[in-house]
């Protein structure tokens, strides 16, 4: 089991899963289902977890396995439950018709992750880089890009639900640029953060019913009588 | 409810007097090992907090009842379906803890809590603006949570790089790392580049949620959708607790980077927002929607003297907040028994002559758009002069200008709209001014505010002087 200490390998570990996360956030830019979006976001929170877990076992980050564990139970699992039985209980219709058409959506998205690795090159201080501080010079730069392209999904959708999804995906962003930047926030802000996300996920879903039961539809472009 | 209610905001204010009283006596206090900490900045925006929602709950009280009379709960419109009972049930619940989650702002040490408890608020009062079950107000309710949530994804991530910045440069252990007590101490190591990335994502996240524009699109719908009780809270409580996140980090910022940087951004956004407000207000249509704009410009009012900086100020900011959120619960709760009696909130539907049906409403009222406007005598003309005095003594003679004009257009705008909603004939509507609890809410926060126009407490104006003081250290 030698290969567990060595840091190299920690690093090519984290920066292919974190490769992988940005794919998923850009097939969810891309693909049509409902269902299948939600699906998406599960797998991204459990890699989410899983690098967190790495980074906390090369760097003795103990209190990091708590955060990572969170991750899978709440994002991965919990999170993806909700919505998926708010879909069926609405009867949400499953194609997603975003504004800006698939293709373009894409090409953007892929600007966006530009972007990311171009604010993120600012953070890179190769002069410090010990073996272990280098993990996450690349997982920064997706970090941001999650962040972004998460913002430009949560604009670019007309139904409710979708634009929770893409709130959510923010939220991966940042969860991975703490634990790429810093290992993680305090506990207890962690803690917070969880909470509130869990919270702001049920309030949202319980408007997201609603609306679907009063307007019967979940186009959030038809809400559009107060003006001025 | 209402008992239970009112008795826990009166000793939420007494408390808050008492800390207020520790803090002047013998500076900041701590409690739980640094997780709650008060200086004479947070205790001014508890003592804040602790009066509006002492006063909205008094409002409260006679504005829900008229509700349950006119049986306003069961109308078709209501898509929901809910009793009365089970509604005033969530509003009485949800309330403290809307409240809760403001103190909690003010009171956190650790910044991440901070965002944590701003981000409470949101979630405890979009139950609050649905309450009527309206379509609308699903819609508002939902711009609001949408809108809020990217703001304060964005603010999040300034506290990240805020975290990373203390983190990595200037050594501070992880545990402490965003303890307010323990980052303004070492401000000035914070690596420069992450500060300035961070305060620009801090200023649009804690701005949406202040509402400054260009983010303030959620502000018209929520404040008008929203009760009026809950609505004061949004526009004064909630206001306050935003700019304080975001005057902490204005702190960090200039203490790291000097105060050029934050200067012009600040001056640039509290513009924007006064300006903004101008055309909306001169031809707005509905009057809940007009004190929406109204709260858009005093925050854009607010940011712009941070940004003027200076000790005249950052003591007009303050002053300005203090003021603010003594007025504009006049306004609303004024505007809320206008519109329960006409049953509309239109200027076109409401035939003018007010005055004749509810006396003491409709002058209090005209009081109110004078004292909000900021004419003399009253309170705000002194923190608005202070504000401007600042700004040529900084030198920024164009903003300057640009401000006294904005203000001027506002005044007018806001005036007419209001003169002609209360003076005129008499349309001959029936004298509407029989609950006690809604006329003497009235009456008491009118008197509060011609008082505060000639005198301010001692210990309040040294509170203020303090919290003033805090910022002004910083630079």
């Amino acid at each position: 089991m030698s290969f567990i200490h060595d840091p190299q390998f920690g690093d090519k570990m984290i920066t292919l899963m974190a490769a992988l996360v940005l794919v998923l956030q850009i097939s969810m830019v891309g693909q049509r289902w409902l269902m299948t979006n939600i699906r998406i976001f599960a797998l991204q929170s459990f890699l989410l977890a899983a690098i967190a877990c790495t980074i906390a076992v090369f760097n003795h980050a103990n209190h990091l396995y708590i955060a990572a564990l969170l991750t899978l139970i709440l994002k991965a699992l919990v999170l993806p439950v909700i919505l998926a039985r708010l879909v069926e209980r609405v009867g949400i219709p499953q194609e997603i018709e975003p504004l800006i058409n698939v293709p373009l959506s894409i090409l953007i998205s892929g600007g966006l992750t530009l972007v990311g690795y171009v604010v993120a090159e600012s953070f890179y201080h190769p002069e410090e880089t010990s073996a272990s501080a280098a993990l996450g010079h690349n997982t920064l730069a997706i970090a941001i890009a999650l962040f972004l392209i998460g913002f430009f999904t949560t604009l670019n959708r007309r139904k409710a639900l979708t634009q929770v999804l893409g709130l959510l995906s923010m939220e991966n962003g940042l969860f991975l640029a703490a634990i790429s930047l810093m290992y993680g926030m305090p506990l207890v802000v962690e803690l917070g953060i969880f909470f509130d996300v869990l919270l702001a996920v049920m309030v949202l879903g319980i408007l997201v019913y609603r609306i679907g039961e009063t307007f019967d539809s979940m186009d959030v472009s038809k809400l559009r009588r107060l003006r001025g | 409810m209402e008992v239970v209610n009112l008795s826990a905001f009166a000793v939420v204010l007494g408390l808050a007097a008492a800390l207020d009283r520790q803090v002047l006596r013998s500076g900041p206090v701590s409690l739980w090992g640094g997780f709650l900490y008060a200086d004479a900045l947070s205790s001014l925006i508890v003592l804040l907090t602790a009066f509006v929602s002492l006063v909205c709950s008094i409002y409260a009280v006679g504005y829900f009842r008229h509700d349950e009379q006119n049986t306003v709960f069961l109308k078709d419109e209501d898509v929901l379906g809910e009793i009365a009972g089970k509604k005033l049930r969530k509003y009485y619940s949800l309330m403290p803890l809307f409240v809760f989650s403001m103190l909690l702002v003010a009171l956190a040490n650790n910044l991440g809590v901070l965002w944590v408890a701003i981000e409470g608020t949101t979630l405890a009062s979009v139950f609050l603006v649905t309450f009527y079950g309206r379509e609308t107000s699903l819609e508002a309710a939902w711009k609001y949570a949408i809108i809020g949530g990217v703001g304060l994804s964005m603010a999040l991530f300034g506290t990240i790089l805020t975290y990373y910045a203390a983190h990595r440069f200037a050594g501070i252990e992880t545990l402490a790392g965003l303890n307010w007590s323990v980052l303004v101490g070492n401000a000035a190591q914070l690596d420069k580049p992450t500060m300035r990335l961070a305060f620009i994502l801090i200023l649009l996240g804690y701005g949406t949620k202040a509402g400054i524009a260009p983010m303030h699109t959620w502000k018209p719908d929520a404040y008008s959708e929203a009760p009026v009780p809950v609505a004061a809270m949004l526009a004064t409580g909630v206001l306050n607790c935003a700019l304080y996140g975001l005057v902490r980090f204005y702190i960090l910022t200039s203490k790291c980077l000097g105060p050029q940087f934050a200067a012009q951004l600040l001056i640039v956004f509290g513009l924007l927002s006064v300006g903004v407000a101008v055309p909306f207000v001169l031809v707005q249509r509905s009057f809940r929607r007009l004190l929406a704009y109204s709260s858009v410009e005093h925050c854009g009012i607010m940011v712009l003297a941070l940004g003027f900086g200076g000790p005249l100020g950052i003591l007009g900011m303050f002053l300005h907040m203090t003021f603010h959120a003594v007025t504009k619960p006049l306004l609303f709760f004024c505007a809320g028994n206008i519109q329960q009696h006409l049953n509309t909130e239109l200027f076109r539907k409401a035939k003018g002559g007010l005055i004749h049906s509810m006396p003491w409403t409709g002058a209090a009222f005209l009081m109110g758009t004078l004292a909000v406007t900021g004419s003399p005598p009253f309170s705000l003309f002194q923190s608005e002069f202070t504000i401007l005095r600042a700004a040529f003594g900084g030198g920024y003679f164009l903003p300057a200008i640009l401000f006294v004009a904005f203000l001027v257009a506002i005044f007018s705008g806001f005036l007419v709209h209001i003169a002609n909603l209360v003076l005129g004939a008499d349309p001959g509507l029936p004298p509407a001014e029989t609950c006690r609890w809604k006329k003497y809410s009235v009456l008491g926060l009118a008197s509060v505010i011609i008082v505060m126009g000639f005198w301010i407490p001692g210990p309040l104006f040294r509170l203020i002087q303090g919290a003033a003081d805090i910022v002004v250290s910083a630079r």
